[in-house]
């Protein structure tokens, strides 16, 4: 039982307004003519084709939460004083990874190196905003099958990295979703490569 | 009368009660959690049997069996193999805790695994899966099926398969749709419907994810296409936060009160899922006692499906496109890549064609010594990934097809079933095992037809066959046969009479592949185009055509406006707006210089370079330089911090500049004048960090305004940053960083320089970066590529 779960093509669909938001867009503000729409929305449908969105999630129980450290069964350990206060009430913790693969970052490497840096960036903003919402896809899709157990995922998801939460013990993580089989590495800096892959831990809560 | 019979006469009569959630009901009644449900019900048979006696009371129709995870991939994970035996020995509970007028439903939940294309296991592995389930569960004595809270429309397809093809119990299917009315996979309520009524389902409907008003417009959007009942199971509510403790939201008075809407709405079969209890039943049984159902609207559709979505066809609306562009045939590229098992080019055609106003894509894969049965296979589960259009499939081989029909996920169009034996005898059945559409072809073994009167007759003989399979006219699409004008002057006629015969008489849908009635002929595109016009006055659905060619869209486009297809003019006047942008710059600019300017601002990279060579010719390098290209990139920074541009047009902007100095460089150095020389800037992205987009987009702007830059890349070391500036002694040293682990390096890097005695300047900047850190480590601040080159200028103009 709760063996690491892998999505090998998660499916999300563009959400444009999101991009264009993540790119400094303002609608009281910003003007934008057909023909530049036009070509920004085609890079959007060729990031779409170059994405390759992957992720990875494993649900382990919560053997201690003292308010500093979390024990997690398997003799996992995570020492943050916030992520514990993140985790006060739950019984379990869902780790997720995921990732918007190699394709991608090969090709924003490529355009931000030559002569196509507006792509780049714009690729850029596609990958990052779909490997997010990939974590909002897996938590709807634990949620599907926590309801039965009355049970759901906290709201909110909490990443290594932010507050006292280090960001070394995405070598954890990594090892514990065997992120390898995604084909992500980690850096000596613990950062994920390629370059658009996250993790976050997220609580699952009792519905009474 | 058997099951089946009796479950429709109930469904005709009054509104099918299904029961509500069993394993919250599990849990309250002792299941512990961590264990397996199947085997702890098993041997806890009573407290399942008084789940399913107060569901009878309650007034439930139908109770599930508590299989919802009884297949091989579930179970092995608590090392129970004896898939069939579990099945059996909990349906068999099931059968014998129920009164006599309760059905017992076979329960088939997801695998928890997603089935190709989607995921990693293979279709034939997903069916046989399901198969071990429904053996068991047949072997229990069940009376019908149900697939429930399927996310993936593949797998709900291959456990569909796997139980029509070992009976023909009554059987549903539901799906999970989530707040945004799809699928976790993408597929929305009408294509899923689509799909699966086409493929067998007895009824279709959703569970789970949502309370009763969540569902109630799933169910308005499916009624006026279903030809089978809709089923809502809800749950009750969602959960909410109330005095620290999460709740279901719903009481069982306000969840029958809300589900009465679905029934209202066109449900016929209504039950409650997660949160839901037999007290949630009883109330929605009570409140539908008397409520009359309304049957399905249609008894065949004209519809065709994708994994994402559903494509209707009906009589009035504008002409369809089938995009034919990947076909191989007379494409030596394509051939090539299809025999190396290559995609590139089916990517490209799928997106191009979809972009240009196609509504379905034709495939073909035909390309001799190919093993087609494998590549079309190949292709089907790529396009289905890729693009949301439905798929016409495009064979003459009949194994290659009913691989194809068997794994696309969705409802797909044959091209094409005509007159010949072995299509009649062999292709036809497969197309009604997986509820296709098909395109009619009028011909034989004996003839191709020359006359209308000809085809009329082969049209009708093959309906007749496929009628007695079970398809209507809505499930054909007759294609009426272009012959070339150039070799039969009456081709066209006899066409086009066809058509009018096709929509007047026999009622049925019709499409042609344009192109032939050409062929030998010059200037064959205002035949075709003629020919087109023609045919969509006789009532013409589709063509199979290249959306890319303009002068057939435009054609198309006209005809619907004067066949009343596009009754406001929307679609014609979106496509000419569309393909013919006004171009500002011949309407506003006069002058080469001035075009300059306006390249510059609207980042056309593709013309500034023949600009620049036009203004040449009345202006010097240097005035064209500083009277125009400059103000021009400055006025971009200075709309892009009004918020008036945004990041990409900024940077095509500076990429357009960048592009006309690069043009005018050698032009700069020959013209002699001084210039003055550059200062240096030295970028790096710090150690341990590998995101340096941003940084490039600052060594951009920089170098548009004058400044020699050096770029170090990313994960720079800091030594390496202080060797380079050592050797090349650099006005400002640009750092950046995304992270607030490795933005630390930043602070020691400034802080090695001075050690060294190094006077220049720093700029930082990068996600986390903020103003009052960058102070903290003495360096100057700034959050974009616009801020770093005002920094930069002060920074030089004070030094």
């Amino acid at each position: 039982m709760n063996q690491i779960k892998y999505f090998e093509s998660i499916y999300i669909p563009l959400r444009k307004e999101k991009i264009y938001k993540r790119l400094g867009y303002n609608k009281h503000f910003t003007r934008i003519d057909e023909k530049q729409k036009n070509q920004l929305e085609d890079y959007f449908e060729e990031a779409l084709l170059l994405l390759e969105l992957k992720g990875a999630a494993k649900r382990i129980l919560i053997e201690k939460n003292n308010t500093e450290k979390i024990s997690l069964s398997g003799n996992i350990s995570f020492e943050s004083k916030k992520l514990a206060n993140f985790l006060e009430g739950s019984s379990e913790v869902l780790i997720m990874g995921a990732t918007a693969g190699k394709k991608i970052m090969e090709s924003i490497v490529k355009d931000s190196t030559s002569d196509n840096l507006t792509r780049g960036v714009v690729f850029d903003a596609v990958a990052s905003e779909m490997v997010d919402d990939c974590f909002l896809w897996m938590v709807n899709y634990f949620n599907t099958e926590l309801r039965r157990e009355n049970r759901q995922l906290t709201k909110r998801r909490f990443s290594a990295g932010y507050g006292d939460f280090e960001l070394k013990n995405q070598k954890l993580i990594y090892n514990i979703l065997e992120l390898n089989k995604l084909d992500i590495t980690l850096s000596n800096s613990f950062i994920l490569i390629p370059e658009k892959s996250v993790t976050a831990v997220a609580g699952i809560i009792n519905i009474e | 009368m058997d099951t089946k019979r009796k479950i429709l006469n109930i469904i005709k009569k009054r509104i099918l009660i299904l029961d509500g959630a069993t394993g919250t009901e599990l849990q309250k009644r002792g299941y512990p959690g961590g264990i397996c449900p199947e085997k702890w019900t098993i041997d806890h048979p009573d407290v399942l049997s008084s789940i399913y006696s107060d569901y009878c009371k309650a007034g439930s129709d139908i109770v599930f069996t508590s299989t919802f995870g009884a297949n091989r991939l579930k179970l092995s994970e608590y090392n129970i193999s004896d898939v069939v035996g579990t099945n059996k020995k909990l349906a068999s509970l099931a059968k014998k805790a129920v009164t006599k007028n309760t059905f017992v439903a076979g329960d088939i939940g997801p695998t928890g695994h997603f089935i190709e294309p989607f995921g990693n296991i293979k279709f034939e592995e997903a069916v046989n899966i399901f198969k071990e389930q429904v053996k068991g569960l047949l072997e229990g004595g069940v009376d019908l099926f149900v697939i429930e809270t399927m996310m993936d429309i593949q797998e709900a397809r291959a456990a569909l398969i796997a139980v029509k093809e070992l009976t023909d119990s009554f059987t549903m299917v539901t799906m999970t749709f989530e707040k945004d009315g799809r699928t976790l996979n993408g597929t929305n309520p009408a294509a899923a419907l689509i799909t699966l009524q086409s493929l067998g389902a007895d009824a279709f409907g959703c569970n789970c994810s949502t309370g009763p008003l969540g569902m109630l417009p799933f169910i308005e959007s499916m009624k006026p296409l279903a030809t089978i009942p809709l089923i809502a199971k809800p749950n009750a509510g969602l959960p909410k936060l109330l005095k620290g403790k999460t709740v279901f939201e719903m009481s069982p008075k306000d969840f029958a009160q809300s589900t009465k809407n679905i029934a209202s709405a066109g449900a016929n079969i209504l039950g409650g899922c997660c949160g839901t209890t037999p007290k949630h039943i009883a109330h929605l049984e009570k409140i539908l006692k008397n409520k009359k159902p309304q049957m399905p609207l249609k008894k065949s559709i004209s519809a065709l499906s994708s994994s994402k979505k559903s494509f209707i066809l009906t009589e009035n609306d504008p002409l369809k496109i089938i995009g034919e562009r990947i076909n191989p045939t007379g494409k030596k590229a394509l051939q090539e890549e299809l025999l190396n098992g290559k995609t590139s080019l089916i990517r490209s055609f799928a997106r191009e064609q979809k972009e240009k106003g196609a509504s379905l894509l034709d495939v073909n894969v035909g390309v001799p010594d190919i093993d087609e049965v494998k590549v079309l296979k190949d292709t089907i589960n790529m396009l289905s990934i890729i693009t949301d259009l439905p798929l016409v499939l495009d064979s003459s081989n009949i194994k290659a097809l009913e691989k194809a029909l068997r794994i696309y996920p969705g409802r797909a169009l044959i091209n094409s079933i005509s007159g010949e034996k072995e299509k009649i005898e062999k292709l036809l059945p497969i197309a009604a095992k997986y509820g296709a559409m098909f395109i009619l072809l009028p011909l034989t073994d004996k003839e191709i037809p020359a006359t209308a009167i000809k085809r009329t007759k082969i049209i009708q003989s093959i309906y007749g066959h496929a009628k007695k399979l079970g398809f209507t006219k809505q499930d054909i699409v007759v294609d009426c046969l272009v012959m070339t004008v150039s070799s039969d002057p009456r081709s066209a006629i006899e066409t086009l009479d066809t058509i009018s015969w096709c929509r007047k008489t026999f009622k049925t849908k019709t499409v042609i592949g344009l192109s032939n009635v050409s062929f030998g002929m010059p200037q064959r595109k205002w035949i075709n185009a003629s020919f087109l016009s023609l045919a969509a006055s006789r009532g013409l659905n589709m063509a199979i055509a290249n959306p890319s060619l303009e002068t057939f869209m435009n054609i198309k486009m006209a005809s619907d406006v004067l066949l009343n297809k596009d009754p406001d003019a929307s679609k014609y006047i979106q496509h000419f707006t569309d393909s013919k942008p006004l171009d500002k710059k011949e309407a506003l600019v006069s002058t080469p210089e001035k075009n300059v300017s306006a390249a510059i601002l609207e980042g056309n990279r593709e013309e500034i370079t023949e600009f620049i060579s036009k203004a040449l010719s009345t202006i010097t390098p240097e005035e064209l330089v500083n009277t125009y290209m400059i103000p021009s990139i400055t006025k971009v920074g200075d709309l892009f911090e009004k918020k008036e541009y945004f990041l990409p047009q900024l940077i095509a902007s500076a990429e357009t500049m960048k592009k006309g100095f690069n043009y005018l460089q050698p032009l700069l150095k020959k013209s002699q004048k001084t210039n003055k020389s550059s200062s240096v800037i030295l970028l790096a992205t710090v150690r341990g960090d590998i995101h340096d987009i941003g940084k490039n987009i600052v060594a951009l702007m920089l170098k548009n305004h004058g400044f020699k830059v050096i770029d170090l890349g990313k994960d720079v070391s800091t030594e390496t940053i202080l060797n380079k500036i050592r050797d090349n002694k650099p006005s400002i040293v640009g750092l950046s960083a995304l992270m607030t682990t490795t933005m630390v390096n930043m602070k020691e890097v400034i802080t090695q320089a001075r050690k060294k005695g190094f006077k220049c300047h720093f700029i930082v900047g990068g996600a986390v970066v903020t103003n009052s850190y960058a102070k903290s480590i003495g360096a100057q601040y700034a959050k974009d590529g616009v801020e770093v080159v005002k920094a930069a200028k002060i920074l030089i103009k004070n030094t």
